[in-house]
């Protein structure tokens, strides 16, 4: 059995009186394909915020590639492989397409400012080398038409994508993804699951994701994980997830 | 090679650039040769705060505060070379002008690191009052230390720095481009335009911040030790609210983070009031007048633009229409103040006439083109061809 990439042992957070995340328990192993559901406000996106280092777990641990990454700051956390995309898109608005993911590649940067400040050859070639991989990037994300537009002029569902582009542009070895299909048409939404499997099959990425559209999440994941008001409720493949009497009740609430 | 060539090439073109401004400033008049001097220093003080607040997104309104302490580092300086003897009252010699220039560089740099820290915290309106109060308090400290002049002042030996202070606006110029160029700058706009979205690609929102106000107060500092010596008299008036206000006024009208639209705010802004010197005394009914007028017209053009975010042409008839009822409107309010007792007899010196042109120009600049002269782009060479191409 090998060592999973990501474990979440116990981890929790308190928010005053409110326990966002309460004991919540899940190993992840090197190139699964994750889901993590459930109700609005179940406190799924606060688990990744915990493991991207937002927020600082209030108990238990959160381990990457068996190194305890608790209360590590979100640059550093990106620096060790994990990166995410936004639920409300957060894209540098201002910026060209292709700009956006060449910020995503500086963390892996070699050169140092003063290069930069003084435009030496070494800067240059370092800019150029993350801008061709940026470009790459966008060529698989099909995004590579729109590489000199404002990411802020992008209609939605390109946005989307281009968050993905951008989060794959740090070399991560787990990708998050908050709701990458939120608000997508199902034509749209069929040719994310197929990007998404790209990734995996042919990146090697292993895949965390958020997601409330359940036939994207049905298809798409191995396994997946349900919260409901921060604890897990149910775990398993697909089929044992639709069929589970909790999350029918957490999802349509009891026959009264 | 040739990139070698094309860098030295720069340098060199800077350099003759600057001392050839340096002639042009010898030949004329000491008016105009200090005028020519502070200009360059208001250039790199507005392309330094814009690395700041329109490239990094650190709103900061002190920036004067920075220009001061390179300033009274270069002076403090000069009063010890004077007591030992070193320089004479006669003049800095250039060298020793340059060692004044490198040390306040460091001083106005470790400034910068100290508002910097705070930064990291603090946030738009928040970060503006830290930096606002900084720049106070520095003020009147210094204004109490009978060691750095009190409010009297210092002064210290003259140099003839007029080169000097464009080179120092080429390498603030420069530097900026070149950060823009490449990644690093990237790093910068991204803390500007989300830094939760910006740390978690895994930039190091903490040292963007402090680098910006490093490098923007470090520049600022150096611009203040050539004023020491351009002026050889400096006090605390010198770098009141006002002048901060100036060059915060500067980044924003020239596109906030645009380096050409500060460069070119900052040289309008401070040539403006200077040729308004020449203004005649004009009656007060008249500038009323004239304001009523322009300020009909632009309230038209203003709802032509706004009907022209609706997918129509400004230039309708209706536009040309209100164009002519807005000066008709101009000359009639111009007219009826001739008529009230109370202004035919007054007129406005041309001093004050001036700041009120000033102030004019601000508003409208604002009204008609809310994003700056430039907006967020750069005017070089390149958007040259690229118009020709397209």
């Amino acid at each position: 059995m090998p060592e999973p990439i990501l474990s979440l042992q116990n981890a929790t957070i308190q928010f005053g009186g409110l326990v966002a995340v309460d004991n919540v328990t899940f190993d992840i192993n090197a190139g699964e394909l994750f889901g993590l559901i459930g109700p609005n406000g179940a406190g799924k996106t606060t688990c990744f915020n915990l493991v991207t280092g937002v927020y600082k777990p209030t108990g238990g641990n959160i381990l990457f590639k068996g190194k305890r990454i608790n209360g590590i700051p979100p640059h550093k956390v990106a620096k060790l492989g994990i990166a995410r995309t936004f639920q409300n898109i957060r894209l540098f608005g201002a910026l060209s397409v292709l700009d956006n993911v060449v910020i995503g590649g500086f963390l892996r940067n070699r050169t140092n400012i003063f290069a930069s400040m003084a435009y030496l050859p070494g800067a240059i070639r370092e800019t150029e080398r993350l801008r061709d991989q940026a470009m790459a990037l966008l060529e698989v994300m099909d995004l590579a038409d729109e590489a000199d537009g404002r990411a802020a002029d992008l209609p939605y569902g390109k946005q989307r994508r281009l968050e993905i582009a951008r989060a794959m542009a740090t070399q991560p070895d787990l990708l998050l993804l908050d709701e990458p299909a939120a608000g997508m048409n199902p034509q749209e939404s069929e040719d994310l699951m197929n990007t998404v499997r790209k990734l995996r099959d042919d990146f090697g990425k292993t895949v965390l994701l958020i997601e409330h559209d359940m036939k994207f999440v049905m298809n798409l994941c191995e396994r997946i994980v349900v919260l409901d008001h921060g604890e897990e409720i149910a775990r398993g493949v697909p089929v044992e997830i639709r069929n589970h009497p909790e999350v029918i009740k957490a999802y349509l609430g009891e026959a009264v | 090679m040739k990139f070698w060539a094309v860098r030295l090439g720069s340098i060199g073109l800077a350099v003759l650039v600057s001392f050839g401004i340096g002639m042009i400033a010898q030949g004329s008049s000491g008016t105009v040769s200090r005028l020519i001097a502070l200009a360059g220093l208001y250039v790199t003080l507005a392309v330094s705060l814009n690395l700041i607040n329109g490239i990094t997104g650190q709103f900061s309104i002190g920036h004067a505060a920075f220009y001061q302490v390179g300033s009274y580092t270069a002076a403090f300086l000069a009063s010890i070379l004077l007591s030992r003897g070193v320089i004479s009252n006669l003049g800095t010699p250039i060298p020793w002008v340059l060692v004044a220039v490198a040390t306040s560089l460091v001083t106005a740099g470790i400034a910068g690191l100290f508002i910097g820290l705070p930064s990291l915290r603090l946030r738009g309106d928040y970060l503006a009052i830290v930096t606002l109060g900084f720049g106070e308090i520095l003020r009147i400290i210094i204004q109490n230390t009978p060691q750095l002049g009190g409010s009297y002042g210092i002064n210290s030996p003259k140099a003839f720095v007029v080169p000097y202070v464009w080179m120092l606006t080429f390498l603030c110029v420069g530097v900026c481009r070149n950060l823009l160029q490449t990644a690093h700058g990237l790093s910068f706009l991204s803390v500007r335009e989300d830094e939760v979205a910006s740390s978690a690609m895994g930039v190091n929102v903490t040292r963007v911040k402090v680098a910006a106000f490093v490098i923007g107060s470090a520049f600022a500092g150096a611009a203040g030790a050539l004023l020491t010596f351009n002026e050889g008299f400096i006090n605390v008036n010198s770098f009141t609210m006002d002048v901060s206000f100036i060059i915060l006024t500067m980044v924003v009208l020239g596109g906030t983070g645009s380096v050409t639209g500060s460069i070119v705010a900052a040289l309008t802004l401070f040539i403006l009031p200077e040729v308004l010197r020449d203004a005649p005394a004009m009656p007060l009914n008249a500038v009323l007048g004239t304001l009523a007028g322009i300020a009909l017209l632009v309230g038209t053009i203003r709802l032509a633009m706004d009907h022209k975010g609706l997918g129509r042409s400004i230039w309708m008839p209706k536009t040309y229409m209100g164009i002519g009822i807005a000066v008709a409107g101009g000359v009639v309010v111009s007219v009826l103040a001739n008529y009230l007792p109370a202004l035919t007899n007054r007129t406005i010196p041309s001093a004050e006439l001036r700041m009120v042109i000033f102030s004019a120009v601000l508003v409208i600049m604002m009204l008609l083109r809310p994003q700056g002269i430039f907006g967020v782009r750069e005017l070089g060479l390149k958007s040259f061809f690229r118009r020709a191409n397209a």
